[in-house]
């Protein structure tokens, strides 16, 4: 899965030390997480979308075009 | 500007660093090498009929100061861990004593068999009861204590791989272990060895947890 995690973190100039810190996970997740090798569960989704306060679907990207309703 | 250049100045230079990986495991390298380089001589040194302390007791010793040295290092950044976490802190706390027990263990293992000269950690060979009660509560109350709070402290990237490292060990014993004990019951191999598949459980498990940690 796609994401911005590190276009955010530069952008507020954040290591990944620092951005795990504010998460309270370790830095091998936050480099885990933005090298799309492991996709982080709902809970830290959430909380990622709260800390760059974003909607998550803008943060994480899963591929898909538009929205699903179901046809 | 001139406070902020007098608090500068009065600020320890360490204070907003974090410590690097190169000392904690050059400390925890020696301690370790010193460590079983000690108890070694010191027991091959009274099995010889000389005079001298332990090895268990020189080895507990130089472990001591490994974690002596290891604190004076530490307590040099006291910002950086001041500041972490209390599911950071429990987390550290289970992975220190986790590796202090390892370390404990490897002590009592190499001091409480009377064969000195062989493998403390690969041979069967006859253990002091004593020791060996006491490495079995080590092993069977310690690393319940540190897996119970570790468990509880991971982020789940750790645990995801835990979780996956733990089933690549189970495989690792599953697989191997009924192969090989059908082909000992007709001879075609030896004895099964438990420790021997333990050994193969463990190793599975850490390099499955490291790769998937790490990578």
């Amino acid at each position: 899965m796609n994401n911005q995690l590190k276009v955010l973190r530069a952008m507020r100039n954040w290591s990944q030390a620092e951005l795990a810190d504010r998460l309270d996970v370790s830095r091998q997740a936050v480099n885990a997480i933005e090298t799309g090798k492991y996709d982080p569960s709902l809970p830290l989704a959430f909380k990622l979308a709260r800390l760059f306060a974003m909607p998550i679907e803008e943060i994480f990207d899963d591929g898909h075009e538009g929205h699903d309703d179901g046809e | 500007m001139a406070m902020k250049d007098m608090t500068m100045v009065n600020e320890p230079q360490d204070m907003h660093r974090r410590p690097g990986v190169l000392w904690p495991t050059l400390i925890t390298l020696a301690t370790v090498f010193l460590m079983g380089g000690v108890a070694g001589y010191l027991d091959a040194h009274r099995a010889d009929g000389g005079d001298g302390p332990s090895g268990l007791v020189a080895g507990g010793l130089v472990l001591l100061a490994g974690v002596g040295v290891m604190w004076l290092y530490v307590r040099r950044f006291p910002l950086f861990w001041q500041g972490w976490s209390r599911r950071k802190r429990l987390y550290t706390a289970s992975i220190a004593g986790s590796v202090l027990l390892g370390l404990l263990t490897a002590i009592l293992l190499r001091s409480g068999q009377a064969d000195v000269t062989a493998d403390p950690f690969f041979s069967n060979s006859a253990l002091s009861p004593q020791i060996a009660i006491l490495l079995a509560l080590l092993w069977g109350a310690g690393i319940s204590i540190a897996v119970f709070i570790y468990q509880r402290t991971i982020d789940d990237h750790e645990e995801r791989a835990y979780l996956w490292a733990g089933l690549a060990g189970y495989y690792a014993f599953v697989i191997p272990a009924p192969m090989w004990w059908v082909l000992a019951r007709a001879d075609l191999a030896p004895p099964v060895d438990a420790m021997l598949l333990f050994g193969l459980t463990i190793i599975t498990n850490a390099l499955v947890y490291l790769w998937l940690k790490f990578r």
